[in-house]
């Protein structure tokens, strides 16, 4: 703590009087929630009169939804907390740390730009607690403890807590529109690409894709060339790409950014036409699967995305999901891609550090689970609380998954999963092939040490 | 002469319409933003701002229901479609006339109002331009209604719910008054301190004089972006960081430049024959500065104060470099770029409404202070 | 709102100490280190007044040395360091931008930019204000040319998105193709290499104004019998404008470009709302900021290479100062 008292005025100037008490969105103590954890946590914790800062990508709709639970943590600590979401967050908590005006948690996208923050000395380490009540309460305890263990300046340890898992290989659609036009839900990828084809023999769009995410445009694609990359070459190859081991323009990489292509770059596919793609936001691209006549029949997007479907859609009967089928003709199992965003704190303060332990109640992740979007491996948390079955059978989807691969870019280094891919997926969406991009990408990579 | 007197005329004419043409493809742009900003989400997707003021041809859909009257061998459903709770969320100010409708998603508009769709296996189904339909089938429809799709005109409305939702949910209250905050002390602190040095490099004698006024010169052009780095380095390390205190300073800086350049090149031309006179009776400089000077060089203070502000409340990359990320601190057109631009993407009304309300203030304070910022341009830049 | 107590508070610290500062520090030097009176009164009265105008200067100087001369050698050190500012690697980053195509691309791009916007917005501004100038109404179009100055660039980014929309309902170009036949929508911001004349325009429908007043001035300043001898001659309108009217103020219109062309390299805004520098718009601005994150030193050294770009500019500029002091 340098702070000298100028800055440390203004801080508490900016914190003090901000926090507007929010209603709460479930009543306590009522439906299937496990109250208990959540009264328990409210006896052991009081933090009346403190206020913590959280910054994290969540804008717009999923601000909202998270504020929803942030709301608890108040309630039952007296703490404010403030969250703000941003769309060049991983820029953000960069200048932010080095500034030290970091907020006391940072939610990552990415784990590569926790790994960097981490050498640096700029997260509080979570503790062997932490790390073993992951390894214990989570499915796949120990793969997530991995994922979020990094170097830091005191060795190996965990600097991150795995809160809201997303699954993304799952393809969208409306399931009466598939009914009327007399489409079956394919099984196997090769199905998927005949089925496109039919539609568009059919005159209509099969595909809505959109690559904006303001700065970070173009990650949709990079999901995609992923899934695609899982079911066209083997989770190693895989795990080498992630790593460098193979380079980016391995013909395996290469072939699943045109397999991408495919699908992106056909003007009878995509809804918009191929140049449509790069510049329509990926929150805006399921719009066209409600609209008369429907623009688009399919979207493939994680498990995050009905929080983008008009209001009032009913998961299960106005909107449902796929799975995104995997191959027939290669052995390659049934493979599953995820993420997940990880909290960490980067200003160590009680409050934080109270936020943590939240977290690890069942209830922190009930809240979500029975609003929209979420996932969660804790399986202490009551699955009834999904509000539609839909929800619920998205947890299946990760259950039989016979292969699970963490989003590659998001392992990547920042530079790369969060920069040089992206920008290279744009440029292949408006004409670049395939080739020169992933050249471009491995000479990028090449040039990081 | 009636001739020239002719040609005369008509260049006034292609003079008018010339003008006419460059302030109408000026003026365009921003007039989209101002009308779309109080237009609904589903009108603004459904017909160009252009035609706000026309009725918009919206595509809905419905179920009829499924209570069913036995005629015959038929099975007669009868009823409004408005009735139906989903046909009618899509036009909460009431139906209007039904102009066309379908079946079928893919073609929701297959059928004229008013006339007889078959939809084989006997079965028909009429939708009438108030909202009746009669449908008939062959076979029980149980408890399930048949859907319709519909187009109906919807009529043009305006609206201030993007201007509510704007100013109270999204948080650009918040960032407004950051704006303001960031801006205010940003162009007040630089004016006093220019105006001091603008004097004495203007009225005053001493050795250098010359290479000063060449470096403000030089630095009128210096990059920012340079001071990005090193800046947030140094006030990292003396422990501002990224705070309204680092804002302040850098803004004071940034501005200083065009300041002092500006506010020399005035006095300069201010009067001789008053300055020596108060000198000669005995006036100091300080004296001198605060009681001749400044008032006299009001018109170029006030040029320099509206450009800074400009500047100030414009400014979007020395707010995304020197104050926080979080919401608490977010300037303007940081909220619009960084998340608006996002997470609203597609909602254009929002967006619009965002951007009015972020450069509402700053054209008042151009249309009501335009004479002195043109006249402090003219200061700074003719000669 | 404590922010805005802190902003008020700032304001009177700053106005307060200000005028303290000026006000104390002469007193100081009238009356405590050279005061005049005693044996040495006109000495003293001399060298009071040889130390007084750093006075007066000391404050703006500070603030420019700080925030604008140190960051010039600051940045060039900066840019012959590593990622993390401890490791020397001298001339690597230098390397590294000239052998990379991303900024050969922003390089060129922006060589476009500072080409392509101020002669358009001189051009029209120039043009402009010749019409305006004879009109009845012609103060109010002025105006309203005018008007874009005061809005920001990300403003001005999100009025022109409502133009190059990607879609006949919403942008004002499709919507002119749509009804001239044309059946799919198309995106101006993705069509290569021309894409960046449709951000440049942005920037014009900015500037022009600022040119459009100070020519119009400039034009008005012209010495009537220079224009009546003119016409004497039998000068047509087009001869009376190009040949006599613009040589004349020729000097305004150099001051308008290169102030233009300054305000060029520092845009980086509408890059950045309307393409993040994707579909190969990124200017070196822009670019930096890619890198500001990331390697600060790579940022550095294209920060560098901009100062290096308007350098001549501001000799010429020194230049032209230094002549008109004489």
């Amino acid at each position: 703590m340098k702070t000298t008292l100028i800055s440390g005025a203004a801080v508490l100037a900016l914190t003090t009087g901000m926090s507007v008490a929010q209603s709460l969105e479930f009543p306590i103590g009522e439906g299937e929630f496990n109250w208990d954890s959540y009264q328990s946590f409210a006896d052991s914790h009081d933090l009346s009169g403190q206020s913590m800062d959280i910054t994290g990508p969540w804008t717009g709709a999923d601000d909202a939804l998270f504020s929803n639970v942030i709301a608890y943590f108040e309630e039952a600590t007296g703490a404010s907390v403030n969250y703000s979401g941003s769309d060049s967050f991983e820029q953000d908590i960069v200048i932010s740390t080095e500034a030290n005006s970091a907020p006391n948690i940072a939610v990552f996208p990415q784990p590569g730009l926790i790994a960097d923050l981490a050498r640096r000395g700029e997260i509080t380490p979570l503790g062997e607690e932490t790390s073993s009540w992951i390894a214990e309460n989570y499915a796949a305890g120990d793969s997530w403890v991995d994922l979020a263990t990094f170097s830091g300046p005191d060795g190996e340890e965990l600097f991150a807590f795995p809160y809201k898992i997303d699954v993304k290989s799952l393809v969208w659609y409306v399931p009466e529109q598939f009914e009327e036009a007399g489409y079956e839900i394919p099984e196997s990828y090769e199905e998927l690409k005949e089925l496109t084809q039919q539609m568009a023999d059919d005159g209509v769009t099969p595909w809505c894709i959109g690559l904006g995410s303001g700065a970070a445009t173009g990650w949709p694609a990079t999901d995609w060339v992923e899934d695609l990359m899982l079911r066209t070459a083997s989770p190693e190859t895989y795990d080498q790409w992630v790593s460098n081991e193979i380079p980016f323009d391995d013909p395996a990489v290469v072939n699943a950014i045109e397999e991408y292509g495919y699908f992106s770059k056909n003007d009878d596919f995509v809804n918009g036409g191929a140049a449509a793609v790069a510049t329509i936001d990926f929150r805006d691209a399921p719009s066209g699967l409600f609209s008369f006549p429907p623009e688009c029949y399919m979207l493939k997007q994680a498990t995050f995305i009905p929080t983008f479907f008009p209001e009032g859609t009913e998961l299960g009967t106005d909107a449902d999901f796929f799975y995104f089928p995997a191959s027939s003709e290669e052995d390659l199992g049934q493979p599953v891609l995820g993420a997940g965003t990880m909290f960490a704190i980067t200003e160590d303060s009680e409050a934080a550090q109270a936020f943590i332990e939240f977290l690890q109640t069942p209830i922190a992740h009930e809240l979500w689970m029975a609003q929209s979007g979420f996932l969660t491996p804790f399986t202490e948390a009551n699955a009834a609380v999904f509000p539609t079955d839909a929800q619920r059978s998205l947890n299946e989807i990760l259950t039989d998954a016979t292969t699970f691969r963490f989003d590659a870019s998001d392992l990547m280094p920042g530079e790369i999963g969060a920069g040089a891919f992206w920008t290279g997926m744009v440029d292949f969406q408006s004409g670049s092939d395939a080739e020169s991009v992933a050249a471009a990408i491995q000479n990028r990579w090449d040039q990081l040490n | 002469m009636d001739n020239i007197a002719g040609t005369k005329s008509s260049l006034t004419w292609a003079t008018h319409i010339s003008v006419v043409f460059l302030v109408v493809i000026w003026l365009v742009p921003t007039i989209g933003l101002f009308v779309s900003s109080f237009r609904e989400r589903d009108q603004i997707s459904a017909s160009g701002w252009w035609e706000a003021p026309f009725p918009v041809e919206l595509t809905a859909r419905g179920r009829t229901a499924s209570t069913a009257e036995q005629e015959g061998d038929l099975f007669v459903v009868t009823g409004n479609i408005y009735d139906d709770e989903e046909a009618a969320s899509y036009f909460p100010d009431g139906g209007s006339d039904v102009v066309a409708f379908g079946t079928r998603g893919v073609n929701p508009t297959e059928f004229e109002a008013g006339t007889t769709a078959d939809l084989g296996d006997g079965e028909t189904l009429t939708v009438n331009a108030d909202g009746t339909y009669r449908w008939e089938t062959p076979e029980d429809p149980g408890d399930r209604g048949q859907r319709v799709y519909f187009a109906a005109e919807s009529p043009p409305e305006f609206t201030l719910a993007n201007y509510r939702q704007v100013l109270t949910a999204d948080n650009m209250d918040r960032a407004f008054i950051n704006t303001l905050t960031v801006t205010v002390p940003a162009t007040i602190i630089p004016i006093l301190v220019a105006a001091f040095a603008a004097y004495a490099l203007a009225w005053m004698d001493f050795p250098g004089r010359g290479l000063l006024i060449a470096l403000v010169v030089g630095l009128l052009v210096v990059p920012l972006q340079l001071a990005l780095v090193p800046m947030l380095d140094l006030h990292n390390r003396i422990g501002i960081g990224q705070s309204f205190m680092g804002i302040w300073f850098a803004h004071t800086a940034f501005g200083m430049p065009l300041a002092v350049y500006l506010l020399r090149n005035y006095m300069v031309g201010l009067p001789r024959d008053i300055i020596e006179s108060a000198k000669v009776d005995g006036a100091t400089d300080f004296q001198l500065f605060v009681k001749i000077i400044l008032p006299l060089s009001l018109p170029a203070l006030a040029a320099f104060s509206i450009f800074q502000f400009l500047w100030t409340w414009n400014d979007l990359l020395v707010a995304k470099v020197f104050l926080p990320s979080d919401d608490a601190s977010k300037v303007m057109t940081v909220k619009i770029a960084d998340d608006l631009l996002g997470s609203r993407g597609g909602d254009w009304g929002i967006l619009a409404t965002a951007a009015f309300v972020s450069i509402a203030v700053p054209l008042i304070v151009f249309f009501s202070m335009q004479r002195f910022l043109v006249r402090g341009l003219l200061a700074g830049s003719v000669k | 709102m404590p922010v805005v107590l802190q902003g008020i508070l700032t304001i009177l610290i700053g106005v307060g100490g200000c005028i303290a500062y000026f006000y104390f520090s002469n007193l100081v030097l009238d009356k405590v280190i050279f005061p005049a009176k005693g044996e040495n009164a006109g000495r003293n009265i001399n060298r009071a007044n040889q130390v007084r105008p750093w006075l007066f200067l000391f404050p703006a100087i500070f603030v420019l040395g700080l925030y604008l001369v140190y960051p010039v050698v600051g940045s060039l050190i900066r840019s012959f360091y590593g990622r993390d500012g401890q490791e020397f690697v001298g001339l690597t980053y230098y390397a590294l931008l000239f052998s990379g195509g991303d900024f050969t691309r922003a390089f060129l791009n922006n060589l476009l930019w500072v080409l392509f916007v101020p002669a358009a917005s001189t051009f029209i501004g120039l043009v402009a204000a010749q019409l305006t100038d004879k009109l009845s109404w012609g103060n109010l179009a002025k105006s309203l040319i005018f008007m874009p100055m005061a809005i920001s660039f990300v403003g001005a980014s999100l009025i022109w998105k409502f133009v190059y929309a990607n879609d006949a309902e919403i942008g004002l170009i499709n919507a002119i193709r749509a009804s001239l036949g044309f059946e799919n929508p198309i995106d101006v911001l993705q069509i290569p290499f021309w894409n960046n004349f449709f951000l440049m325009v942005i920037l014009i429908w900015i500037q022009t104004g600022f040119a459009m007043v100070i020519l119009s001035a400039a034009l008005r300043g012209i010495p009537e019998e220079t224009i009546e001898a003119a016409i004497l001659d039998g000068a047509n309108p087009w001869q009376l404008f190009f040949k006599i009217k613009v040589p004349q103020i020729m000097s305004t219109i150099v001051v308008v470009w290169t102030t233009i062309t300054i305000l060029v390299l520092k845009v980086f805004d509408i890059v950045y709302t309307m393409t993040g520098g994707n579909f190969g718009t990124e200017i070196l601005p822009s670019y930096m900021m890619d890198y500001f994150v990331t390697s600060k030193g790579y940022a550095s050294a294209i920060a560098i290479v901009i100062m290096i770009t308007v350098l001549p500019v501001m000799i010429w500029n020194i230049r032209q100062a230094r002549r008109e002091m004489r």
